[in-house]
């Protein structure tokens, strides 16, 4: 059971990444404060889960990854949406809505 | 140069993910200081949540793709510098195994030509041959023309096509000779093995000739026409050195001309898998075995040919032989047989080929294979010490790669990689080993007359057999050891400081051992139990003296001599050889005890047939004198005169079996019988001689009868000669009586009778081969196992050198110290033979039908082979121990 809801989150997860991705260039540790911040602390998103998960998704071919300047003296890697990212985004977004569509019905007639 | 720039981006693909998360790192610090830490500490907050930096940067790179490839790489390069660093110990491995996997290689190939590899000819599994059973492992192959006709025109429904053959060297009418015809091309004349078919023979086989054409179905049908002759591919290469101009070229078969017309493929030897059919001819052309006698095409009475059939495409067996089981009883009806079932049937014509009675092949197979697996499995124990040995060295080194966050499977996984690596260059090594000690053995193998081809070729299927017992084997060794040495708790491990063996593994390491051991007793006594047995063999009674006896096997009729002028021809050599010195006695014979001897059917006037019993005689047809040469007793009535000739009575003179089995003990004496080569005359007996051996040297006596020569002509015989010195120094003077008389006659053979007791293949061959075989293998075993013992022993010895200083310092007598040591050795050698004796027993089953004279349990060679044993691996115990003995204990003590 703990296999499956890993594996769900991970799902959610990469969905969450490639929406606030989609917002514009952005790099590691401002995708987990921003998720934090929009989840008000729900979402509180370790390196450990973070980066494999980036990775993955440039991997993949999702993302897109850029060395910047950061404004901090130091250079920073920012990721991208790539079209092949952006389809995936919106196909997974529409998993979704169906999903919580269909756990909503179960929920409310099943009283 | 790929590698290198994928090697190279890798790095820097780290690099990157350093930056990274040093990236990350620090803002998190900023943030932590502008939310009002102080700098320190919020330098440890941080780093207290950013967690294991090393799992983080495996986990990122698991999740890429090919990360698995890239693993087993760095883990074969790895595992490869590891076995550099050690090299005795991969050396010592890899040797180990390939010798069990070599052996191991070496049997599978001979099975796999035996008994697995299909016919090289076109979709093989539809093949049949057909034969009435007799019983339940016997039956009777053999049909005569008439009998065959009706067979091809009532089958076509199930049979695409239906040919026949008949074996060189039967002759039909004039009885079997087992001797092979003469080819004679540009003046030279040697023998060839013939098989006559029938014209579709290669039709139905769906092969292509190597040159020139096969036979024709219009060939053959009409008796001495169309005499075209069909080489063999070896023959061809090993007599005429694969010239194509022997193709057209006019020659002669036993002084008939014919016509080479073409070559067989490449790797075609017939149609059975070891023994090699030279020369094919049309059936119609056997008229050149029986001096153009072509009763063997018309008479339902000779029964020589051999049906071979190809199932119509979507016939199974079953639909054929609910065809045949009709077809059966209307031939039978027409053609009685004594003793014989009425259901025909066709079985598939799979290698080992036509073989009447029980097949012996399977046991054996299974024998030699559990045999070479128990040699495996010492050489895997072997390996397994020597690892445990090692993975028991490098427990710290194993501790702190698992506490430093390598994961339990990876680390699993680099010793396996270890393991495999060994596995496979032991695997590889012992391929060609094996390939090559069966280079060695078959050509160490006898010459016989049949041309025997034993060569067990290196093909697909031996390599994969080789290929999966080399990881069966890798993961018998490895497995234990890797999972062990990733378990061990680190403190533990890093606090027993050099010494790093647990009384637990060392007795893991005794039972090993002991197992070795047991196993390689199990090995020798099966090796003992065949020598004893060969020899048991070679001193029963043969039931005449082989000794001082030189067998010299002409035949005229190659050269074409007709029956009058080979009469005359073998009268003069048996005056001029007799009167040779030396010579006590000299005969002729048509066959020659544990040499292909015939047999024939026969009918006892009085006598009925039960069902399944066969009305069949072993027969010879020999010279006067011929029982004086051979030393059996005549022991009722008289030998052969010069009187009994081609016109004179049939007589005959038979053995006690015979005259028990039929007879009962009454007189048989002046009684007659009738036999099949001579259905006309009856004959009469007028003697009894003692029981011998005619077609091996163990089987219970049977019936055999004996015919005088000279009415029972055939061209090939054998001169056999007794001497009074060694048999050998008489063979260059009468091969000059040879010359003198018919200098272009050939000589098929000269032979010792000894030596066709001991090596023929009727004779103890088997059991020499066996003997030799069992012997290899036993010795690989205790090799094996002396090392084992000698390793462990000697390990022991060096973990324990400290104790022994201490012991000896503190006062303990050298001879104390020798007896704990040998304690050990002494436990390893019990409990091996108490394995072994049990696994003997075991194995001691599949080895009894091949025994003979002793069972598999036999005492004597249970005691010998355990002393012998114990000795060895007392002697292995005892070096170690002496050294253990010796020590210094100021140098004892100075070791870590």
């Amino acid at each position: 059971m703990n296999e499956d809801r890993s594996e769900f989150l991970k799902g959610t997860l990469d969905m969450l990444i490639l929406k606030v991705v989609a917002l514009g260039p952005i790099h590691g540790y401002a995708i987990a404060q921003r998720i934090r911040q929009i989840s008000k602390d729900f979402f509180q998103l370790q390196q450990g889960s973070l980066y494999p998960a980036l990775h993955r998704l440039e991997d993949r071919g999702w993302l897109r990854a850029d060395w910047k300047e950061s404004g901090t003296g130091r250079d920073a890697k920012f990721y991208s949406l790539t079209a092949k990212g952006r389809k995936q985004l919106e196909s997974e977004m529409r998993t979704w809505g169906k999903l919580a569509d269909a756990v909503a019905l179960i929920l409310r007639t099943a009283e | 140069m790929h590698w290198l720039r994928r090697w190279f981006h890798k790095s820097r693909a780290e690099k990157q993910l350093d930056s990274e998360l040093q990236f990350h790192f620090e803002q998190q610090v900023a943030d932590n200081i502008d939310a009002g830490m102080p700098p320190d500490e919020a330098r440890r907050r941080a780093r207290i949540e950013f967690g294991g930096l090393d799992q983080v940067k495996e986990e990122c790179h698991e999740a890429q793709r090919g990360y698995f490839v890239e693993t087993l790489v760095q883990d074969i390069r790895y595992g490869l510098r590891i076995l550099r660093k050690s090299p005795a110990f991969t050396a010592a491995a890899v040797v180990t195994l390939a010798l069990g996997i070599g052996a191991n290689t070496a049997i599978f190939s001979m099975v796999d030509t035996l008994m697995i590899r299909p016919l090289p000819v076109r979709n093989p599994h539809e093949l049949t041959f057909l034969s009435f059973p007799r019983d339940a492992s016997h039956f009777d192959p053999g049909f005569s023309d008439p009998e065959f006709r009706q067979v091809r025109d009532q089958t076509r429904g199930v049979f695409s096509d239906v040919s026949a053959m008949i074996l060189g060297g039967l002759g039909g009418l004039s009885g079997p000779t087992g001797r092979s015809d003469g080819l004679t091309v540009d003046a030279i004349t040697r023998p060839a093995q013939t098989l006559f078919v029938t014209g579709d023979f290669f039709q139905m086989l769906g092969i292509r000739p190597y040159l020139g054409r096969f036979i024709l179905p219009s060939e053959g049908n009409a008796p001495g026409g169309d005499p075209v002759v069909v080489l063999s591919y070896r023959y061809w290469k090993r007599r005429f050195h694969e010239d194509p101009g022997i193709i057209n070229k006019a020659a002669f078969i036993n002084g008939r001309p014919v016509t080479i017309v073409g070559i067989a493929p490449k790797d075609f030897l017939g149609p059975t898998p070891i023994v090699e059919m030279e020369a094919y001819l049309p059936l119609g052309v056997m008229t050149v075995e029986t001096g153009g006698n072509a009763a063997f095409l018309t008479d339902a009475g000779s029964r020589d040919m051999l049906i071979v059939a190809r199932l119509a495409p979507g016939v199974s067996i079953e639909r054929a032989n609910a065809a045949l089981a009709p077809l059966g009883q209307q031939l039978i009806k027409q053609y009685p047989r004594p003793g014989v079932g009425t259901a025909l049937q066709a079985k598939p014509l799979r290698p080992p080929g036509l073989v009447d009675g029980p097949n012996p092949l399977p046991a054996l197979a299974g024998l030699f294979l559990t045999l070479s697996g128990l040699v495996l499995a010492l050489a895997c124990l072997n390996v397994a010490n020597l690892s445990l040995v090692r993975a028991a060295g490098r427990r710290r080194e194993m501790a702190v790669r698992a506490a430093l966050g390598g994961s339990r499977a990876r680390l699993v996984r680099h010793l396996l990689s270890e393991t495999i690596l060994v596995a496979l260059f032991g695997a590889a090594a012992g391929m060609v080993a094996g390939t090559l000690a069966l280079r060695a053995l078959s050509s160490a193998v006898t010459v016989t007359e049949l041309p025997l081809v034993f060569e067990f070729p290196f093909n697909a299927r031996v390599f994969l057999y080789a290929l999966s017992i080399a990881v069966l084997a890798a993961a018998i060794v490895g497995i234990v050891p890797a999972l062990r040495a990733s378990t061990g708790n680190l403190s533990d491990i890093l606090h027993e400081g050099g010494r790093s063996s647990t009384s637990r593994s060392q007795r893991t390491r005794t039972a090993l051992v002991a197992a070795q051991v047991g196993g390689s007793l199990a090995l020798l006594i099966v090796a003992g139990l065949f020598v004893r047995s060969m020899r048991s063999a070679q001193d029963s009674d043969l039931g005449f003296d082989p000794r001082n006896v030189l067998n010299v096997t002409l035949d005229p009729g190659e050269i074409g001599y007709t029956q009058t002028q080979g009469v005359e021809f073998y009268s003069q050599i048996l005056t001029r050889v007799r009167a040779l010195p030396g010579v006590q006695s000299a005969s002729l014979a048509t066959a020659v005890p544990l040499d292909n001897f015939p047999s024939e059917e026969i009918a006892i006037p009085g006598y009925v047939a039960q069902r399944g019993e066969l009305l069949r005689a072993d027969y010879d047809a020999v010279s006067p004198d011929y029982f004086k040469t051979m030393k059996i007793a005549v022991l009722r009535g008289r030998d052969f005169l010069g009187s009994d000739t081609e016109s004179s009575p049939r007589v005959a003179l038979i053995n006690e079996a015979m005259a028990e089995r039929f007879w009962h003990g009454a007189d048989p004496i002046g009684r007659n019988f009738k036999r099949n080569g001579d259905a006309q005359h009856a004959i009469e007996i007028i003697g009894v001689v003692r029981n011998s051996r005619t077609e091996d040297p163990y089987s219970p006596y049977g019936p055999a009868f004996y015919v005088p020569v000279a009415q029972s002509y055939t061209p090939a015989q054998t001169l056999q000669i007794r001497t009074a010195g060694l048999p050998q120094m008489i063979a260059p003077e009468v091969l000059a009586v040879l010359r003198g008389l018919a200098p272009s006659a050939p000589v098929l053979g000269v032979r010792t009778m000894s030596d066709v007791v001991t090596n023929g293949p009727d004779g103890l061959l088997i059991f020499n081969l066996g003997a030799e075989l069992t012997a290899a293998l036993g010795f690989l075993g205790l090799t094996l196992a002396v090392v084992g013992i000698y390793g462990v022993m000697a390990y022991a010895v060096g973990q324990r050198t400290q104790e022994i200083g201490v012991r000896i310092a503190l006062g303990a007598q050298r001879t104390s110290i020798l007896w704990m040591i040998s304690r050990q050795g002494l436990a390893i050698v019990g409990l091996g033979l108490a394995l072994g004796l049990l696994i003997a027993i075991g194995v001691g089953r599949l080895v009894g039908e091949f025994l003979v004279g002793i069972g598999p349990t036999d005492p004597l060679t249970y005691v010998t082979v355990s002393v012998l044993l114990s000795i060895i691996a007392l002697a292995a115990c005892y070096v170690p121990a002496h050294r253990a003995m010796r020590v210094d204990p100021m140098v004892a003590l100075r070791h870590e």
